[in-house]
């Protein structure tokens, strides 16, 4: 007999299934090496890149990070602050998450363009060299930050990485009509 | 490996250039080419200091709310002044809003002022202090303020009283003159912000009725009611005044001849009649001489500034004038007084009525004489 009880499945995100981790982790805790999110990761790029191609593979990344990035700004930031408070409050917590030290370097508020960097970045500070941008997941994820809060869609591209011999990752974003 | 010294060699160029630019302050120069390593560090200075421009532009603009995160001392140096300035702004955007609540808080008093002062009979003027001119005037003020003279006079007294002006409410009294009419005022002066200008705020009340009475009690207390000189409860209090003062002074006690005779034989107000004339003679001794009625044919004259000689002398010449009516037609009884003239220095220890008591006997002393002169006339 089926549970009509049973929730939907994993494969499809919502922030709520994210679960209890305080509960569930009662003794290990909240937070674990920032080695083990990099194991996930690059393990899953490498399965996804074999499967699909470099682009695709990417492109699947940058997507993930566009939901991520929706959910964080829903489900944590303050959408209803003006922008400098928004900004702030953002910085503040990408630091305390330990995600990244966002700096913010020009905002056109004509425009909406906008560039940034990330500092000590969760996704790529430390990887070797390889003379390309790792931080497709970065880019959706900020790029779902700023639709969730200015409601335009953002384009953002990684203009330095530390893949890329950089010491931080700077992001440019535009709005998109 | 000769690409690779040429890359070398680029890459080098690159980062001399953006050290240059640093150097210069400047941030919007030609960026190092992705892939240059050697670049990584000033390429996070460069990111450093784009944050820090931008942060201080927003900091410049008015928004507290950003923070420098792991910049060691910087962090701490930068955030603390952040947080001062918004401190202060906080600070200050409480002081503008208190000064704006007191500044409704004053506009509505002085609304419930300028409504309450249109309902009272006291004139109220406000003046600015300053260049004196008119800043508000209840109705009945508005109107004496139209009689240019009234108004001039008003002006000119309302403004010698805001030179020594404290911050404290002063009473003063006023006396205002329109034609014949004079009117009498008390004035309060309330120093007082007057939509901003430092004024000085006039309650005047009509206190001309309140005058007259005062002068008529006056007068019922100390004057003498037929002739309107002092009476002898003032003369004496003068008396006791001056010799307190150790003033120099004469005394003159000045007795009507006849009086009772005239009286007896032509009636009371032939008598006063005598008497007014007697008065009139004697105000001419001297304008500011006090003369005071003791009682009956009596009086009492003072007068400072006078040697007994001189005193006498006069009092001669005022009694040949007294008795030149005897020699008018119709003069039906003799006119004279007696006197008796005595001199006070100023280290007199003797009372009031002992000093009277001399300027008495020599008084009759004066009387016996001229009478026995009189009777030798007569007779011879």
């Amino acid at each position: 007999m089926e549970n009509i009880f049973a929730k939907k499945g994993h494969s499809s995100f919502s922030w709520e299934k994210l679960g209890d981790i305080k509960e569930g982790r009662g003794d290990l805790g909240e937070e674990m090496p920032v080695l083990v999110y990099r194991l996930m990761q690059y393990t899953m790029l490498d399965v996804l890149t074999k499967a699909h191609g470099e682009e695709q593979a990417n492109d699947y990344f940058r997507n993930a990070g566009f939901l991520a990035g929706s959910e964080f700004a829903q489900n944590v930031l303050d959408l209803s602050v003006e922008f400098n408070a928004f900004v702030a409050n953002l910085q503040r917590t990408l630091a305390e998450l330990k995600i990244g030290i966002l700096r913010m370097e020009a905002f056109d508020p004509s425009n909406g363009d906008i560039v940034l960097t990330v500092g000590q970045d969760l996704d790529c500070s430390g990887l070797p060299v390889t003379d390309e941008t790792v931080c497709n997941y970065d880019e959706g994820f900020i790029s779902g930050i700023l639709e969730a809060y200015t409601g335009k869609k953002y384009a953002v591209r990684e203009v330095d990485c530390w893949a890329n011999g950089d010491r931080v990752c700077r992001f440019s974003g535009n709005v998109v009509e | 490996m000769g690409k690779g010294l040429l890359y070398f060699a680029q890459s080098v160029r690159e980062l001399a250039s953006l050290a240059k630019d640093l150097a210069n302050g400047e941030l919007s120069g030609k960026m190092p080419s992705r892939g240059n390593e050697m670049a990584s560090s000033l390429k996070s200075l460069h990111a450093t200091l784009k944050h820090l421009t931008w942060q201080t532009q927003q900091v410049a603009k008015g928004d507290y709310l950003q923070r420098v995160n792991f910049m060691g001392d910087f962090s701490e140096a930068f955030n603390t002044m952040v947080e001062q300035l918004d401190e202060r702004q906080t600070a200050l955007m409480e002081e503008i809003r208190r000064s704006r609540e007191k500044e409704l808080a004053l506009t509505q008093s002085n609304n419930l002022f300028e409504a309450i002062t249109r309902q009272i009979s006291q004139w109220i003027i406000v003046m600015d202090k300053k260049n004196r001119r008119w800043l508000f005037a209840n109705h009945d003020a508005g109107g004496i303020l139209f009689d240019q003279a009234c108004e001039s006079h008003l002006r000119e007294w309302l403004a010698s009283r805001a030179g020594d002006m404290e911050n404290e409410p002063r009473t003063a009294e006023m006396e205002l003159t329109n034609g014949e009419i004079t009117q009498y005022f008390s004035v309060v002066v309330h120093p007082l912000n007057w939509y901003g200008h430092n004024s000085l705020a006039f309650v005047l009340t009509d206190i001309s009725h309140e005058k007259e009475h005062l002068q008529e009690l006056e007068n019922a207390a100390y004057r003498d009611t037929l002739t309107k000189e002092y009476n002898r409860h003032y003369g004496m209090n003068i008396l006791n005044k001056w010799l307190t003062h150790s003033y120099t002074f004469i005394i003159c006690f000045v007795d009507i001849d006849n009086l009772k005779y005239v009286n007896d034989k032509y009636g009371h107000a032939e008598g006063d009649k005598y008497i007014l004339c007697v008065v009139g003679i004697l105000r001419d001794f001297s304008s500011d001489a006090i003369i005071c009625r003791l009682g009956g044919d009596e009086f009492m004259l003072l007068a400072q500034g006078w040697g007994m000689n001189d005193a006498e002398e006069r009092f001669e010449t005022l009694r040949l004038r007294l008795t030149a009516h005897n020699d008018q037609l119709g003069s039906f009884y003799n006119h004279s007084m007696s006197y008796g003239v005595i001199e006070v220095g100023a280290g007199s220890t003797m009372s009031a009525s002992d000093l009277l008591g001399i300027a008495d006997e020599k008084m009759y002393e004066y009387k016996r004489a001229h009478k026995a002169q009189r009777n030798a006339t007569l007779t011879s």
